[in-house]
């Protein structure tokens, strides 16, 4: 190497090969190539290794199969039937009161995962070790949808035996697992919560703040959509039905913003298309900015 | 090894690193020296791919370090102890760091003995003490064995058991064939453990030479002489065309004549010498002298053409 400011003399590349070769006798160490694979394995004992992951995912659990079942409780024998059609509420919609409040521990816990390295600075060292920082992005969200997801499945099952239960007991309308429709709406409302926290950890890896990616996330799905639903007039509906929220709406229980929403096929697109959109912007800026 | 190439960082509002060429190389300890917002942590940030250059390249054994395969083996660097989750024992912290290379529970057992944190691995980082904290982040360097170690500050907050082992730990490495390149505001420190050094300020490389030629570079010969002759031995040794002083009576500072020659001229005459004490500069001292004179000279002229003069007498030297 021909460096105008050096005074190196020494054969380098001999000494180079030395240390090389000491590597590879003396240790008992033997790295191997970091790709996608190590990056998701590291990313889940950073998760597991977290007792706050374990209180956040445990409080969805409880809190979906906690509300449900107090609702299921409470309206005992106002229940109407699935074929009912007029003003009662449906069963399924009863035991999974808890939906609102376990979307917004989810959307606070996906925004801790995307952006607690940010705080604590981590962050340098882990795109340090995984320097091709997309991985970080997709094994991160990787990692935290697939916990997600189980615990989502969890909490509705039990929110949805949980809380049947108590509506049989009460002799009230129940459905049943294997009725029309039933699984279909349990797995979107499990997707839509899975689909919501991994939208805030990629904001939250885009905002890179803790307060500021919550604060976003919980405006953009529960404050600001009902707010715009009601003040904004009918012709805004057509857009309305866009946001996550309502994408979400047209396959589950939760509210919409406006009065259109789309199909559920339409809905499940739209409310993807957030979230890659959220991880997209979360790559881009992970991989151009100073970590 | 370690290569810059017309390195550069700059922010919207300063420039942080300015045109760096240097080469680190291995088998030595490096040391990295330079003023506050000299550029030292930015551009070992760029080295590890952290933050950006705007133009030149950094390269660890030849390429660019987000492209090599396994990054923790390749490089292990410490450059902010406080940047781990203090909810995560310093154990889990090594293991999702290991993970990234396949690097399992027996070597984060290891390294953990190495740095004697074994008794408190399943403590949460966040209840580290300062040295707690610089030991893990010493540890986490040398979890995959990298062949280059970069470490920003190692002794910070190390007791004095620390700072010595940490030192024959940088030596030991630097013997076994690894790139150091290892940077301490603690000039004593820095003197015992550097071979190398790399000095730079306002984001330009001041010195690159060895610890040796830096500090004789910087060294004037001065020689103290205690001595009841003093009247008569001064007038002796300006004739041979020294500079001589006398502080206080009884002493002299003598300039230009070798602690030999100053005894031999006294034997000659017979004069009584209690004392003969040649005065080698510290670093400390040869690091003051050059980077008040780079000061100056950026008072005087903006664009620093010091700096690059003084590198070329260093080598010259």
């Amino acid at each position: 190497m021909t460096n105008p400011t050096t005074t190196v003399t020494a054969p380098t590349s001999r000494t180079a090969d030395i240390a090389a070769s000491r590597r590879r006798t003396a240790s008992a160490t033997t790295a191997r190539r970091q790709g996608l694979g190590r990056a998701i394995a590291s990313e889940w004992i950073k998760i597991r290794t977290l007792r706050s992951t374990w209180i956040g995912m445990a409080l969805v659990v409880l809190v979906l199969v906690g509300f449900g079942g107090l609702a299921a409780a409470t309206s005992t024998g106002s229940v109407a039937g699935p074929s009912d059609g007029g003003g009662g509420t449906d069963p399924l919609s009863v035991v999974l009161s808890g939906a609102n409040f376990a979307v917004l521990v989810i959307s606070v816990l996906g925004c801790l995962a995307g952006a607690r390295e940010y705080s604590s600075r981590m962050i340098a060292a882990t795109v340090a070790a995984v320097p091709r920082r997309w991985q970080v992005v997709v094994s991160k969200s990787i990692v935290f949808g697939a916990v997600t997801a189980v615990t989502a499945v969890t909490g509705v099952l039990g929110a949805f035996w949980l809380g049947m239960a108590i509506l049989a007991g009460g002799d009230a309308a129940t459905v049943a697992l294997t009725d029309d429709d039933t699984l279909r709406e349990l797995a979107g409302m499990a997707g839509y919560i899975t689909a919501i926290g991994t939208f805030g950890l990629g904001l939250g890896i885009l905002l890179r703040s803790i307060a500021g990616s919550i604060g976003a996330v919980v405006a953009g799905v529960m404050i600001l959509p009902p707010l715009a639903g009601a003040l904004l007039p009918a012709s805004w509906d057509e857009i309305l039905q866009y946001l996550p929220s309502s994408a979400g709406a047209a396959f589950t229980t939760v509210q919409g913003a406006g009065r259109e929403v789309l199909s559920p096929g339409a809905g499940a697109a739209v409310l993807i298309t957030w979230v890659i959109a959220a991880l997209g912007g979360a790559i881009i800026s992970i991989s151009h900015r100073d970590a | 090894m370690i290569e810059l190439q017309q390195l550069s960082k700059q922010y919207s509002d300063k420039v942080a690193v300015d045109g760096i060429s240097a080469v680190i190389r291995p088998g030595v300890v490096t040391g990295f020296l330079g003023p506050n917002g000299a550029g030292k942590s930015t551009t070992m940030r760029m080295i590890l791919g952290l933050d950006r250059p705007t133009s030149g390249t950094a390269l660890v054994n030849g390429r660019p370090y987000a492209k090599t395969s396994a990054p923790l083996a390749e490089v292990g660097a410490l450059l902010d102890a406080k940047g781990v989750d203090g909810g995560r024992s310093a154990r889990n912290h090594l293991l999702w760091l290991g993970a990234t290379v396949g690097v399992g529970a027996r070597r984060v057992e290891e390294v953990l003995g190495t740095v004697g944190l074994t008794e408190v691995a399943g403590k949460p980082a966040g209840k580290f003490s300062l040295g707690m904290g610089q030991r893990l982040g010493i540890a986490a360097a040398l979890l995959a064995d990298p062949g280059v170690l970069i470490l920003d500050e190692p002794v910070n907050g190390l007791d004095l058991d620390g700072i010595q082992w940490i030192r024959a730990l940088l030596t030991e490495l630097a013997e076994g064939g690894r790139t150091v390149l290892l940077s301490s505001h603690l000039m004593s420190e820095m003197q015992l453990v550097a071979d190398h050094l790399l000095v730079i300020g306002q984001g330009r490389i001041l010195a690159d030479t060895s610890m040796d030629d830096f500090i004789a570079d910087s060294s004037d010969g001065l020689v103290i002489v205690v001595s009841p002759d003093t009247n008569t031995l001064a007038p002796l040794l300006t004739g041979t065309g020294a500079t001589v002083t006398s502080p206080e009576i009884g002493r002299l500072e003598v300039r230009g004549l070798t602690a030999d020659a100053i005894g031999d001229a006294a034997a000659l005459h017979k004069l009584r010498l209690h004392s003969l004490i040649p005065v080698e500069a510290s670093l400390e001292t040869a690091y003051l002298n050059l980077t008040r004179d780079s000061v100056e000279y950026t008072g005087a002229n903006p664009h620093n053409t010091h700096s690059t003069t003084t590198t070329d007498a260093r080598r010259a030297a």
